[in-house]
C-alpha cells in the first residue's frame, strides 16, 4: 500500500504535541455549528431537517471506520454490529421511557403475550443509564472480538470476512422473536423523546441539532486524537506493524484500544439515528449495510476524517433523493461512483478537491 | 483554505435543496397519489408490479374525469427492498409533494417502518397484503384480510370432511413475525378445538433458505406416523417458496400423500416450476386469478393490454392478488374522496363507513366506521399443471374481518 | 346314520359355492351411466363412485374398466364436461366438443362445467386410476406405475384387487412385487399363517410407514396372545427400525454431501482467485448467477434451433457457460483489477461495486421473474433407494458435477503450463516474475479461469435453486467461509471445509433447526479461524 505518500497526504507535518492545523476538519466543524444554528432560528420543511440529521448520524457511523481503517488499516465490514446496538439500546430506552410515562406496554410485548417488559429493560428508562449502557456494551462486544482476532494475528481480508459473518450471524439471532427485542420487526412506535411527543417539529429540530452538534465533537475529538502521539502510532501501526512492534510498542493494545473507540462511536451514531428514522430492525444488521458504510468512507477519501463525513453526506443525499427522482438509476450511479473512485481517485473526493488526481496505474506499478 | 470551505459548503447545500430543485413541478388542478414499491432489490418481482396496476387504475379513474375534478398523478419512488428508505421517501411524498395518499408496503417491516411517518403526518397509507393482524391504527387502510379472515377458513376446509380430514399440522415458515404470529394463532385455534400439542410440528427457516432436503425427509417422516392426515402449513416467503416445492415434488411426495396450504404462495411464485407434480396443493387469498366473473375478465384483458401498450417489464398473463387490492384501494379512496367532497385525509376517513365497491373477485368490498379494515371474500386455490390456481372453494360472500384474533 | 343328513349338508355347500360364483357375476353388471354420474356429481359423489369402482375392481370386466379408466382420466385432466343430457369427453380443456361418455358420439361442448378436484376426491380418483392401470395397462410399465400408485393407498384397496392382478400378470418381476404386495395387505387377516408372513413382507421393504404400520399392531391383542405372532412382530419391527435408522443415516450423508458439492462449487472458482492474488471477489455470486443465465440462453437456443435435443440442452449449456463467464470475468479483471493488486481492500470494494452493477443490469434488461427451465428427465423426480432414503437426481447431478469440477480444476493445476504458472505466482510472486512469469497475464487467465468455475457451478444449481438476478447475493457469506476456513490457495482445502460446513450444517439442522445451524456453523468456524487464521491447509508461502 502507499503507505508513506497516504502519511504524507493525510496530515501536514508538525509537532507531536501542539493540535496540528486541519482546514478540512476546521471548516466542517465551524459548517455543522452553523447548520445547527440555522436549524434553530429558521425553520426549513420537517423531512429535510430530519434527512439532515439522519445525514448527520451517517457522518459519525463514518469516521468511527474511518478511525480504524484509514488510520489503522483494518478494514471492518461489520460495523452495523455496533450501530446497532446503540440503536437497539436507544429503542429500548425509549419505550421503556414511554411505558414509564403512559402505562401502555409496546405492541411487540402485547403480541409476545408477555405482561411486563423483560427483566434485562429494568432501569433503561433513565437516559444516562441507556447511554451509558450503549457505549458500554459495544465497548464490550468489541473487546471480546477483537482482542480474539488481535491476539491470533488476524488481519487484511481475514478480519473483513470474519466480521461480515458476525454480523451476519447477529442478523439471523435477531430475526426471533424470543429475544425479546421484537425480532423482525423491529421496536417502533417511541411515544415521547424527553417529554416532547416524537414527530414534533420541536422533537425533530431537538434531534438533528443534537446530531450536527455531536458529529463536531466527534470530528474535533477524533482530530485531537489523530494529532496526538497515538494518533502517530496508529499511522505507524498502519504502515508497518511489525516494525512498530518491533520498536517496543504493544499493537494489540493500541488496535484494541481504538478499535473499542471506533465501536462507541458507532454506537452513538446509532442513539442519534434511531429516533429520527423512528424504528429500528434487523435490516441495519445486513451484512450490505456494513459494506456500504466502507463505501462511504472509500468514496469520501479514505484517510481523511474530513473525507468520510463528505462520502457518506453524498452518498446518502444521492440516495435519499435518487429514490424519488430517478428510482431506475440509483444502483448504477453508486457502481459506478464507486468504480470511478477505486479506479481514479485512489484517495478519494478529496483529490479532487486538492486537485491533485494521481492514479496508481498512472504512477506505474509499484 | 477558503475556496474549500465555500465549495463544501455549496456541495452540501445544493444536495440538500437539490430534491427542491429538481422535482418537476406538476400541473396545479391535479391530486397526487405516491406509490412504496420497489423496483429493485429482494422484493423488485413481487412489488414491481403494483406500481403499474396503481398507474393502470389512475389512468382509469382519469378516463372517467377524474376524482373531485382534478386528474389523478401517480408519484412512484424505488425503496430498494430498504426498510428505512420507505419510510424516508413516504416523509418526502407526505411533506414535499403533498400527495393525498400513499399506497405502499408488502412486508410487515415495511408497513412499520411507515407507520410512524403516516401517524405523525396524518396521512393515509392503503396497504394491499394479507398480514399478520393484530394492529389498528388510523392512518393504515387495510386492503387484505387479516388471519381469522383469510387462514383460518383455509385451515378449516382442510380440516373438515371436504378437505383430508387433516388431524396433524407441519408448519413451516421463515424466521420472522409474520410466519410465527399465524403459527401462534393456528395453535391458539387447534388447542381451542381440542387438538393436542403432540399433533403439530414448528420449523423456521433463514430467509432465502433453499437446502430443504432435511425438513422435506422430516415432513415424510412425520407423515408416515399415526394419528390421523398430515398436512403441511407453509408460511416461508419469496424465492424459499418454489425452491420447497421442488424439492418436495422430486422426493415424490404428492399433494394426495401430504397436501401443503401455502399461505403466501401467489402465481408468480410458480413461475419457473413444473407444476405437472404439484397439482392439489392450496393457497388461499382474497382474489384468484382464476376467479369467475365478467369483472374478472374485463381487469385481465385490461392489464393485458396496459403491459402491452406500456411495455411494462411484468407478465401479461400473471395477475396475483396483491394487485387487485392495490387497483382496489385506488378506486376506494377515490370513492372515498368523492364522498367527502374534498382530498383531506380526516375527511376521507370519515368517508369509509358504508363504502362499497364491487372489485375483480366477483365481492362485493365494504368498509364500516369501525376500523379501517375492508371485507374482502375468501378464495381458497389448488395449484393446476398449468402453473396458475384453480378456485377449489369461495366464501358466500365477503366476511367482516376481525383485526385482533381471539387466539393467542 | 348321519351320512344322509351330511351328503345333504354337501350338496347345499356345493350349490352355496356354484351360487358364490354366480352371484359374482351378475353382480358385475357395472352401471356406466351411474357411475358417469357420480362423476359428475359432487365431491361426495365423485369419491363413491371411484370408491366403488376399487372395491369391485377385482371382479369387473375389463372393458368396463377401462371405460371407467377413460371417464377418471378425462376428470383428473379436466377433460370431462357435465351437460345435463350426459358426461362428455373432451380431447383437451376446453375444446369445443366432445365425446358422449356412454355412446361415444360427437356432441358440442354448451358451457358446462368441468368440475375442479379436491384433494380428497384426487386421492378417490388417483387410486381409482391406480387399479384400473394395474389390471387393464397394455404393457408393464403402465401396469408397474399403476402399481405404485396402489402402493401408496393400499389400504383403501381391497385384497382381491391384488391377487386378480397377480394371477393376471406375465411379467415375473411384477407379478412377485405384486404378490409381496398382497401378502403385505393380509396384516389383519384372520389366518395367522398369514399374518405372520404378511409381517415378514412388511418387513422386506422398510419405510417410515411400514415401521408405523408394525408399530400400531403392538397394540393388537394378538400381540399378548399369540406367542409365534409377538416374536414375527418383534423380528419385523427391529428389522425396519434398523433399516429405517440405516435409510436415515444414508439420507443425512446424502444431503450432506449435496450440500457440499453446492458449497465447493460455489467457493472454488473463489478458492484460486483469493490464493492466487489475494482478492476478495465479491462478484463471485453473481457469476454463479450470470452462468444459470448463460444455462437459459442455451435452452433458448436449442428450444429455438434444434427442440429435438432439448433435453440435452444443460449438457451443452457448461462450455457455453464456461467461457461467457471467464470471459466476463477476464474483461472485469482487465478494466478493474488489473489496477487494484497492492490494494486488496479497494479491490473488495471494487467487485462489490461490479456485483451491484450486474444484478441490476441483468435485472433491467431481462426482468425480475425467476427462469423457466425445462427439466430433462435426468434432473427431476428421484428414485427410493432404501427405505425413506430417496436419491433425488438434480442433487445427484450436482454432485457429479462438483465431483469432475474438483477433478478438472486439479488436472488444470497440475498438469498444465497455466496450473504450474498459477501455483508458481501463488507461492512467491515476486520470485516467479523473477523467473521470468508474465505474472499479470496468469493473473488475468486465473480470474477468467475462477470466473468460469463459477459459471459452471450456475450450470449445475439451475435444476435446484430459482433463478432469478438477486440469487447470488445468498452465496457469499458461505462461499466466504468455505474458503477461509480451508485455507488460502488450496482446493484441497476447500473441498474438505466444504463437505465439513455442508456435513455439520446437516447434522445440526435436525436438533436445532436451520437457523441455528447456520449460526452454530458460523460461530464455530469465526472460533476456529479466531484459533488458527490461515485455515485448515495453509499454503505454504513466502511473503
Amino acid at each position: 500500500m502507499s503507505g508513506a505518500v497516504q502519511t504524507a497526504l493525510a496530515s501536514p507535518a508538525g509537532p507531536a504535541r501542539r493540535a496540528v492545523r486541519d482546514p478540512l476538519i476546521a471548516s466542517l466543524v465551524g459548517l455543522c455549528l452553523a447548520a445547527a444554528a440555522v436549524l434553530v432560528v429558521a425553520s426549513p420543511a420537517p423531512y429535510l431537517v430530519n434527512a439532515l440529521g439522519q445525514l448527520a448520524a451517517f457522518a459519525i457511523l463514518a469516521v468511527s471506520l474511518d478511525l480504524v481503517w484509514g488510520y489503522l488499516g483494518i478494514l471492518s465490514l461489520g460495523h452495523g454490529l455496533f450501530f446497532a446496538i446503540g440503536g437497539y439500546v436507544c429503542a429500548m430506552h425509549l419505550l421503556a421511557d414511554g411505558v414509564a410515562a403512559t402505562g401502555v406496554l409496546p405492541d411487540f410485548v402485547q403480541f409476545m403475550g408477555w405482561k411486563s417488559l423483560p427483566a434485562y429493560w429494568a432501569g433503561l428508562d433513565h437516559s444516562a443509564y441507556a447511554f451509558v449502557l450503549a457505549l458500554a456494551l459495544a465497548g464490550l462486544v468489541a473487546f471480546v472480538f477483537g482482542l480474539a482476532s488481535f491476539r491470533s494475528r488476524v488481519n487484511g481480508v481475514y478480519f473483513s470476512i470474519i466480521s461480515q459473518a458476525l454480523v451476519y450471524v447477529a442478523m439471523l439471532l435477531m430475526y426471533r422473536n424470543d429475544t425479546g427485542l421484537g425480532g423482525n420487526n423491529g421496536m417502533t412506535g417511541f411515544p415521547l423523546l424527553f417529554g416532547w411527543p416524537m414527530g414534533s417539529p420541536g422533537a425533530i429540530t431537538g434531534l438533528a441539532v443534537a446530531a450536527l452538534l455531536m458529529l463536531a465533537a466527534v470530528l474535533a475529538g477524533t482530530r485531537l486524537l489523530i494529532g496526538s502521539a497515538v494518533g502517530r502510532r496508529m499511522l505507524a501501526c498502519r504502515d508497518d506493524e511489525t516494525r512498530l512492534r518491533t520498536l517496543g510498542y504493544s499493537t494489540t493494545r493500541l488496535k484494541l484500544g481504538i478499535w473499542c473507540l471506533s465501536a462507541m462511536i458507532a454506537a452513538l451514531a446509532g442513539i442519534l439515528y434511531v429516533p429520527q428514522v423512528g424504528i429500528i430492525n434487523p435490516r441495519v444488521l445486513a451484512p450490505d449495510l456494513s459494506i456500504e458504510i466502507a463505501v462511504w468512507v472509500a468514496i469520501g477519501g479514505l484517510g481523511r476524517l474530513g473525507g468520510a463525513v463528505i462520502g457518506a453526506i453524498l452518498v446518502n443525499g444521492l440516495k435519499f433523493w435518487l429514490s424519488a427522482a430517478m428510482p431506475e438509476a440509483w444502483p448504477f450511479i453508486l457502481s459506478g461512483l464507486v468504480l470511478l473512485v477505486v479506479l481514479v481517485l485512489p484517495n478519494g473526493l478529496l483529490d479532487l478537491v486538492a486537485l491533485r488526481p494521481r492514479p496508481t496505474w498512472l504512477r506505474g506499478a509499484r | 483554505m477558503t475556496h474549500l470551505t465555500r465549495r463544501s459548503f455549496v456541495g452540501t447545500a445544493a444536495l440538500l435543496a437539490a430534491p427542491a430543485l429538481i422535482r418537476p413541478s406538476f400541473a396545479a388542478d391535479t391530486v397526487k397519489l405516491g406509490c412504496l414499491f420497489s423496483s429493485s432489490g429482494t422484493m423488485a418481482n413481487l412489488e414491481g408490479r403494483l406500481n403499474h396496476v396503481v398507474r393502470m387504475a389512475a389512468d382509469e379513474l382519469n378516463g372517467r374525469g377524474g376524482v373531485n375534478g382534478r386528474q389523478i398523478e401517480v408519484v412512484t419512488s424505488d425503496p430498494a427492498s430498504d426498510w428505512p428508505l420507505y419510510a424516508q421517501v413516504g416523509r418526502q411524498m407526505l411533506q414535499q409533494d403533498k400527495v393525498a395518499a400513499l399506497f405502499g408496503c408488502w412486508t410487515s417491516v415495511s408497513r412499520k417502518s411507515v407507520l410512524p411517518v403516516v401517524e405523525q403526518n396524518d396521512g393515509l397509507l392503503f396497504y394491499p397484503l394479507h398480514f399478520e393482524g393484530d394492529e389498528n391504527s388510523k392512518n393504515v387502510v387495510y386492503m387484505n384480510s387479516p388471519p381469522a379472515s383469510s387462514v383460518l377458513p383455509a385451515v378449516d376446509y382442510l380440516m373438515g370432511q371436504d378437505g383430508v380430514g387433516a388431524k396433524r399440522f407441519f408448519m413451516i415458515g421463515s424466521d420472522y413475525v409474520w410466519p410465527r404470529t399465524i403459527n401462534k394463532q393456528l395453535k391458539g385455534y387447534w388447542k381451542s378445538k381440542g387438538i393436542p400439542e403432540s399433533a403439530w410440528r414448528e420449523e423456521y427457516v433463514p430467509f432465502g433458505f433453499s437446502n430443504f432436503q432435511t425438513l422435506v425427509n422430516q415432513v415424510r417422516s412425520f407423515a408416515s406416523q399415526p394419528g390421523g392426515q398430515a398436512i403441511v402449513v407453509l408460511t416461508v416467503v419469496g424465492s424459499s417458496i418454489p425452491d420447497f416445492l421442488r424439492e418436495f415434488a422430486n422426493q415424490g411426495i404428492s399433494a394426495t400423500d401430504v397436501p401443503i396450504l401455502g399461505l403466501d404462495m401467489v402465481e408468480a411464485d410458480l413461475e419457473g416450476l413444473d407444476t405437472g407434480k404439484l397439482v392439489g396443493h392450496l393457497n388461499c387469498w382474497a382474489y384468484l386469478q382464476a376467479a369467475k366473473g365478467e369483472r374478472n375478465q374485463k381487469f385481465l384483458a385490461d392489464w393485458a393490454a396496459y403491459v402491452k401498450a406500456k411495455n411494462v417489464p411484468f407478465s401479461a398473463d400473471t395477475v396475483i392478488d396483491p394487485m387487485v387490492s392495490a387497483y382496489d384501494s385506488v378506486h376506494l379512496w377515490a370513492l372515498a374522496a368523492a364522498k367527502a367532497g374534498s382530498f383531506a385525509v380526516p375527511e376521507v376517513r370519515k368517508a369509509f363507513a358504508g363504502l362499497s365497491f364491487d372489485d375483480p373477485s366477483g365481492y362485493t368490498l365494504t368498509m364500516t366506521g369501525e376500523n379501517n379494515y375492508v371485507s374482502r371474500g375468501v378464495f381458497i386455490g389448488s395449484v393446476n399443471e398449468k402453473r396458475g390456481f384453480d378456485v377449489l372453494w369461495q366464501s358466500p360472500n365477503a366476511p367482516k374481518p376481525v383485526p385482533f384474533s381471539p387466539y393467542g | 346314520m348321519a351320512d344322509p343328513k351330511r351328503s345333504l349338508l354337501r350338496a347345499v355347500l356345493a350349490l352355496c359355492w356354484l351360487g358364490l360364483w354366480a352371484v359374482p357375476s351378475s353382480a358385475a353388471a357395472f352401471d356406466r351411466a351411474a357411475f358417469a354420474q357420480d362423476l359428475c356429481g359432487d365431491g361426495a359423489a365423485q369419491v363413491r363412485g371411484a370408491e366403488d369402482l376399487v372395491k369391485a375392481g377385482g371382479v369387473l370386466p375389463a372393458d368396463d374398466l377401462a371405460y371407467a379408466g377413460r371417464l377418471l382420466g378425462a376428470l383428473a385432466e379436466r377433460r370431462l364436461t357435465c351437460p345435463a343430457d350426459g358426461a362428455l369427453l373432451l380431447d383437451r380443456p376446453g375444446a369445443p366438443e366432445g365425446h358422449d361418455a356412454l355412446t361415444s358420439a360427437v356432441r358440442p361442448v354448451a358451457d358446462a362445467r368441468a368440475p375442479v378436484l379436491g384433494l380428497r376426491q384426487r386421492a378417490a380418483v388417483e387410486t381409482a386410476r391406480g387399479v384400473v392401470a394395474l389390471l387393464t395397462g397394455p404393457d408393464p410399465a403402465t401396469r408397474g406405475a399403476g402399481l405404485s400408485v396402489v402402493e401408496r393407498r393400499v389400504a383403501t384397496v381391497p385384497a382381491a384387487v391384488l391377487d386378480r392382478a397377480r394371477d393376471a400378470e406375465t411379467d415375473a418381476g411384477l407379478k412377485a412385487t405384486i404378490a409381496g404386495l398382497a401378502q403385505a395387505a393380509a396384516l389383519s387377516s384372520p389366518d395367522p399363517a398369514r399374518r405372520r408372513a404378511a409381517i415378514a413382507a412388511v418387513a422386506a421393504s422398510p419405510s417410515g410407514a411400514a415401521e408405523a404400520r408394525l408399530t400400531a399392531l403392538k397394540s393388537d391383542p394378538a400381540y399378548t396372545a399369540d406367542p409365534a405372532f409377538r416374536a414375527a412382530l418383534d423380528a419385523g419391527l427391529s428389522r425396519v427400525t434398523r433399516a429405517v435408522t440405516i435409510g436415515d443415516g444414508l439420507a443425512v450423508l446424502y444431503n450432506g454431501l449435496s450440500f457440499a458439492s453446492i458449497l465447493f462449487m460455489a467457493a472454488a472458482g473463489l478458492a484460486i482467485i483469493f490464493g492466487l492474488m489475494g482478492v476478495i471477489n465479491l462478484a463471485q455470486g453473481e457469476f454463479i448467477m450470470l452462468g444459470a443465465y448463460a444455462t437459459y440462453g442455451v435452452q433458448e437456443a436449442f428450444r429455438r434451433l434444434a427442440p429435438g435435443l432439448l433435453d440435452l440442452y444443460l449438457v451443452a449449456a457448461i462450455p457455453v457457460a464456461f467461457l461467457a463467464v471467464a470471459l466476463v470475468g477476464i474483461v472485469v479483471e482487465a478494466l478493474i483489477l488489473r489496477h487494484l493488486y497492492r490494494r486488496p481492500l479497494m479491490s473488495l470494494l471494487a467487485t462489490w461495486a461490479v456485483s451491484l452493477f450486474l444484478v441490476n443490469l441483468v435485472r433491467v434488461t431481462v426482468g425480475t421473474q425467476n427462469l423457466q427451465f425445462i427439466m430433462p428427465a435426468y434432473v427431476s423426480g428421484g428414485v427410493p433407494l432404501y427405505a425413506d432414503f430417496v436419491v433425488t437426481w438434480n442433487r445427484l447431478f450436482a454432485i457429479g458435477f462438483a465431483a469432475a469440477t474438483v477433478v478438472l480444476t486439479l488436472l488444470i493445476l497440475r498438469r498444465t503450463p497455466l496450473g504450474l504458472d498459477i501455483r508458481a505466482v501463488t507461492q512467491n510472486r515476486d520470485m516467479a516474475a523473477c523467473l521470468g512469469l508474465p505474472t499479470r497475464r496468469v493473473d488475468r487467465l486465473a480470474f477468467g479461469l475462477g470466473s468460469g468455475l463459477a459459471g459452471l457451478a450456475g450450470v449445475a444449481l439451475c435444476p435446484i435453486y430459482s433463478v432469478n438476478p438477486g440469487m447470488g447475493s445468498g452465496f457469499i457469506v458461505d462461499s466466504f467461509m468455505v474458503v477461509v476456513l480451508g485455507g488460502v490457495g488450496s482446493l484441497l482445502g476447500t473441498l474438505v471445509a466444504a463437505l465439513g460446513i455442508g456435513g455439520a450444517n446437516v447434522l445440526i439442522e435436525p436438533i436445532s433447526g436451520a437457523v441455528a445451524a447456520k449460526v452454530i456453523v458460523l460461530v464455530g468456524i469465526i472460533l476456529f479461524l479466531q484459533r488458527r487464521p490461515e485455515g485448515l491447509f495453509a499454503v505454504r508461502r513466502r511473503r
